[in-house]
């Protein structure tokens, strides 16, 4: 297979993107026009680098940012 | 007066009470602390038993749900769990759930055990769940900032243990305990759910799919795990040839049993005949189901045959969304040797199907209702076999491809005017 | 997060222990070469290998929520009578491997003293004669944001009316008995003999205040498999269709605004009549046969009546090797609510939205029993 490539530009998009809420990869490929597999390897990426991280439902995952999650888990065990 | 006298009326019975087992817990942790134990979530067990009197009397629950997951690389295994009574009894105010891969089997030495129950004493509630329902060994309550400290350990025991799965991602795989103890496994089991959870690491600890996806592995159709109804991808044992006989066996046990009435008469198929005078039993072997009922009353005497391998069943569930499911024949029969490699074959097609056009918590088998059983067999490379149905369809609305469609001077008109005619092949994704 | 530097040791992906290194030597020994197995007395079963070795699996139940002092507990006995190596079982049981037939009730008594974890829960094919399993069971209040009834309470509670059943073995087949707290199913018990099943009975009442601080609309929108719930976009909150509405708080797992608990509308629905094993019949999903139950903590008598009428309706008119399912088809629907004493009333004929669902389970032809 190809290796995945994208440039830093597209890297900033979902960066800003995943900021705002939580995120399906699918989801957010379709808002950006974006191909799946690229978003999804832009987003392991940011992953690694902690700049996104995962946030789970219990059953069904989404990713945002550290900073997003942070806030938003905030809220909710203050409920 | 008691602070608990809802609770207190749990442990009246027999049946060992979970009560019993928050009080015990919370008893000796204050004696470990005394003693000098490093515990980090000191007096949390009596403040669940508080919550759950709460509960018991207001009859509902009192936990809210948290998101945080996990720790450092992976996107499952911990589930956030916070308190709505967190100004009362700060100490369950936060009380997460971590998953832990349990090894194959549940097979465990002392050992293992005891390293374990000292990290999770020092670092958790010292409340765990042996097994949670998908098989994972779960540690119940502690704070997010002591997860990873809590990993960290787990990954220096010996044995080490990692995470198991939790999200969208591939769940904890369980299998039954199969040839380590059992003459029926038709297939190595426990091997087989150790070499799918070690393929699938990052499938498993980092959640990228629609939905959950479980394997459940039983090592013969008695399915001892409940694969058959648990698990989006059931491995079920099965043989192809004659079931083997020992007739010295069924002569010992035919002193016993009435063969006729217990064995023969309640054969689905009715394949057997019993010959009383020559106490001898003969199967219609090709009418055979392999039901295992016959094995199971004379495990001395009868085997499964000796060309062994698995059914998978595909698509079991639980009600939501589309209602229960029980998994259908997806693949009548895969020969043991071939299991691993025809299964990765398989589901890593399968996988990236769903993934890509999968609706958002879609399980595998309502996303194959909604896609046909066509393509799903073309996607993974398998024919069309009759034991995958009860009967034929009923209706005549039946899908043709293009291919199958004779030439003809309407099927060029139709596509000249841009009709798309059924095809089983995925199209390529466009950018 | 931040990227520090690894210690050596540090690791991820590895997945769990071998199995194999966990195993008693004798299992490993005979792994896959095992002849036989007889149950010798109720929670224990003696298996024999082609190499001639026995071992005695003795089983004890559990409450699956246990104390890590307990699990101590058992480590020990396991180090005694052992050689340090023990196991669980697919429904919450603790297995024991003996090789010494003469430590067996030694070993049964230390547990029970220790733990009170009663021997039994097995079953023998050969003479017919079965015991009654643990209960499969999830968290419940102990535990989860969603459940519309404990667990492990009313496990308690029907195990102790059951208990008898379990520790010997006197009832005609196999029967497997699940409890899930919400309609998610995590124990998944919706192919056992008898299920109890918590259902929530009235639609989220929205908070609206919890809507606009905590919730990402679109996403709670989304998280509905009814598609029942509209965003109001101008009021920035969240509206519910109580006719389109299922009750399965997935919603509010994605929100917090969204609480759809009832206390005096909440309880259990109890279904029977599934099964997973091929043996005989083939696998067959439960069937809902009491609507709903309240809540009644702490010894919930509803639920554990209706349970027991089930069951000893079962138990006490089913042939040898009869399940639940092969014994109702026998002697039909009709006489099962008969014997049991249930009620059939609307609720128990299908109306969910799926058609073949549906009409699976319809009648057709004129075949009655009266
Ligand atoms: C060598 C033979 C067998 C072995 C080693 C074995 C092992 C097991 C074990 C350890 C469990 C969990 C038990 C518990 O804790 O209650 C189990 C469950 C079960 N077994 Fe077996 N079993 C054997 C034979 C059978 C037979 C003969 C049948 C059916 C006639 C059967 C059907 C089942 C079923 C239906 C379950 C429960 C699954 C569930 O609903 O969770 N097994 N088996
Ligand atoms: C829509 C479906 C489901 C949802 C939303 C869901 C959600 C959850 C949640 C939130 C918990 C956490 C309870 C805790 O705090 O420990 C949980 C626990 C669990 N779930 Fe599910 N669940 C679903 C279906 C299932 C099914 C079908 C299975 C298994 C066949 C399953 C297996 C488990 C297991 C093993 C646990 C751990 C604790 C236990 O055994 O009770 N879940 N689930
Ligand atoms: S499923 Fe079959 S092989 Fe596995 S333990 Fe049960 S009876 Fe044995
Ligand atoms: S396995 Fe079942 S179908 Fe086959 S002979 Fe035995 S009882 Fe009959
Ligand atoms: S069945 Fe429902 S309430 Fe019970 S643990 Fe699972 S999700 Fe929670
Ligand atoms: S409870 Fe379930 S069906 Fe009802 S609105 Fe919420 S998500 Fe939809």
């Amino acid at each position: 297979m190809a290796e995945i490539t994208y440039t830093e530009e597209e890297k900033q998009k979902v960066l800003e993107k995943l900021d705002q809420k939580t995120w399906k990869i699918k989801d957010l490929a379709k808002i950006l026009r974006m191909n799946k597999k690229v978003v999804q390897k832009i987003v392991m990426d940011l992953i690694d680098e902690g700049k996104a991280t995962y946030w789970s439902s219990g059953s069904t995952t989404y990713y945002a940012t550290p900073r997003y999650v942070e806030e938003y888990e905030k809220k909710r065990a203050e409920g | 007066m008691s602070e608990t006298p809802l609770l207190d009326q749990i442990p009246d019975g027999p049946w060992p009470s979970f009560v019993k087992e928050i009080r015990k817990t919370a008893e000796l942790q204050e004696k470990a602390i005394a003693e000098g134990k490093e515990v980090k979530m000191p007096g949390c067990a009596k403040a669940l038993l508080k919550q759950l009197e709460r509960s018991y009397k207001d009859k509902k629950t009192h936990w809210k749900h948290g998101g945080i997951v996990s720790v450092v690389g992976y996107g499952g295994g911990v589930i956030g769990r916070y308190s709505d009574l967190g100004e009362e009894l700060p100490e369950v105010h936060h009380f997460h759930t971590i998953r832990v891969n349990q090894p194959a089997g549940w097979f465990y030495t002392t050992k293992a055990l005891r390293q374990f129950m000292d990290v999770w004493e020092k670092w958790g509630s010292g409340l765990l769940n042996m097994h949670g329902s998908t098989g994972d060994f779960v540690l119940l309550g502690t704070r997010s900032e002591y997860l990873q400290p809590m990993f960290e350990e787990m990954m220096q025991m010996d044995p080490p243990f990692d995470i198991g799965g939790s999200g969208s991602d591939l769940r904890t795989p369980s299998a039954c305990m199969g040839p380590a103890l059992c003459e029926f496994a038709c297939y190595d089991t426990l091997q087989l759910c150790y070499d799918l959870t070690m393929e699938y690491q990052n499938e498993l600890h980092r959640p990228m799919w629609p939905y959950k996806f479980k394997f459940k592995l039983s090592g013969c159709p008695n399915d001892c795990v409940a694969a058959k109804a648990r698990s989006d991808f059931a491995i079920i044992g099965t043989w192809k040839d004659d079931i083997q006989i020992d007739r010295d066996a069924v002569k010992e046990y035919a002193k016993f049993m009435d063969i006729q009435k217990e064995v023969v008469d309640l054969c689905p198929t009715k394949c057997m005949t019993w010959d009383e005078n020559r106490k001898s039993l003969e199967i219609d072997n090709r009418n055979c189901v392999r039901c295992m009922h016959c094995i199971n009353k004379m495990p001395k005497a009868l085997k499964p045959g000796k060309v062994r391998g698995a059914t998978i069943c595909i698509g079991a569930k639980a009600p939501c969304v589309e209602g229960a499911i029980i998994g259908w024949v997806a693949i009548p029969f895969i020969p043991a040797d071939k299991l691993f490699e025809r299964i990765k074959e398989i589901v890593e097609p399968l996988w990236e199907w769903w993934d890509d056009e999968g609706k958002f918590r879609e399980r595998i088998g309502e996303f194959l209702w909604r896609k046909g059983m066509g393509q799903f067999l073309r996607v993974i490379g398998e024919k069309a076999d009759v034991r995958m149905i009860k009967h034929p369809r009923t209706n005549p609305f039946m899908y043709f491809e293009k291919k199958e469609l004779r030439p003809s001077k309407i099927v060029e008109e139709l596509e000249k005017r841009g009709m798309r005619f059924k095809s089983l092949d995925r199209e390529e994704e466009e950018i | 997060m931040q990227q520090k530097e690894k210690p050596p040791w540090w690791k991820t992906d590895f997945g769990p222990p071998y199995f194999k290194d966990l195993m008693h030597p004798v299992l490993k020994k005979n792994y896959g070469k095992w002849a036989y197995h007889e149950v010798i007395r109720p929670g224990v079963i003696k298996r024999v290998a082609e190499s001639g070795d026995t071992v005695y699996v003795v089983r004890f139940g559990t409450p699956r929520l246990i104390s890590i002092y307990t699990v101590r507990d058992l480590c020990d006995i396991a180090d005694k009578y052992c050689d340090g190596y023990l196991r669980w079982t697919s429904r919450h049981n603790v297995e024991f491997i003996l090789t010494d037939e003469s430590k067996i009730d030694d070993l049964i008594k230390e547990v029970e003293e220790k733990t009170g974890f009663p021997c039994g829960g097995t079953w023998d094919a050969t003479s017919g004669k079965y015991g009654l399993s643990n209960i499969i069971h999830t968290q419940g209040w102990v535990h989860c944001h969603t459940p519309a009834i404990d667990a492990s309470g009313i496990v308690k509670a029907v195990m102790d009316e059951l208990y008898e059943y379990f520790v010997e073995m006197k009832l005609p087949a196999l029967c497997r008995i699940s409890l899930a707290c919400c309609a998610n199913m995590c124990g998944a018990v919706h192919a056992s003999d008898i299920s109890i099943v918590g259902i929530h009975r009235t639609p989220p009442l929205v908070d609206d205040d919890a809507v606009r601080r905590m919730c990402e609309l679109p996403t709670t929108a989304a998280s509905c498999p009814n598609a029942a719930i509209k965003v109001k976009a101008k009021e920035k909150t969240l509206e519910v269709d109580g006719e389109k509405c299922m009750f399965c708080g997935n919603c509010y797992t994605m929100c917090p605004g969204m609480p759809l608990f009832d206390p005096e509308n909440d309880g259990a629905a109890i279904l029977c009549a599934g099964k997973v094993s091929d043996a005989r019949h083939p696998p067959e999903l439960s069937k809902v046969v009491v609507p709903w139950l309240p809540n009644e903590p702490p010894r919930w008598p509803s639920v554990v009546e209706a349970v027991k009428k089930i069951f000893l309706a079962w138990a006490n008119n089913a042939k040898k090797h009869e399940r639940m399912v092969e014994f109702i088809e026998r002697i039909g629907w009709e006489r099962f609510f008969d014997l049991a004493g249930l009620e059939f009333s609307w609720h128990l004929i299908d109306d969910f939205r799926v058609p073949p669902f549906m009409y699976a389970s319809y009648r057709v032809g004129t075949q009655f029993r009266w």
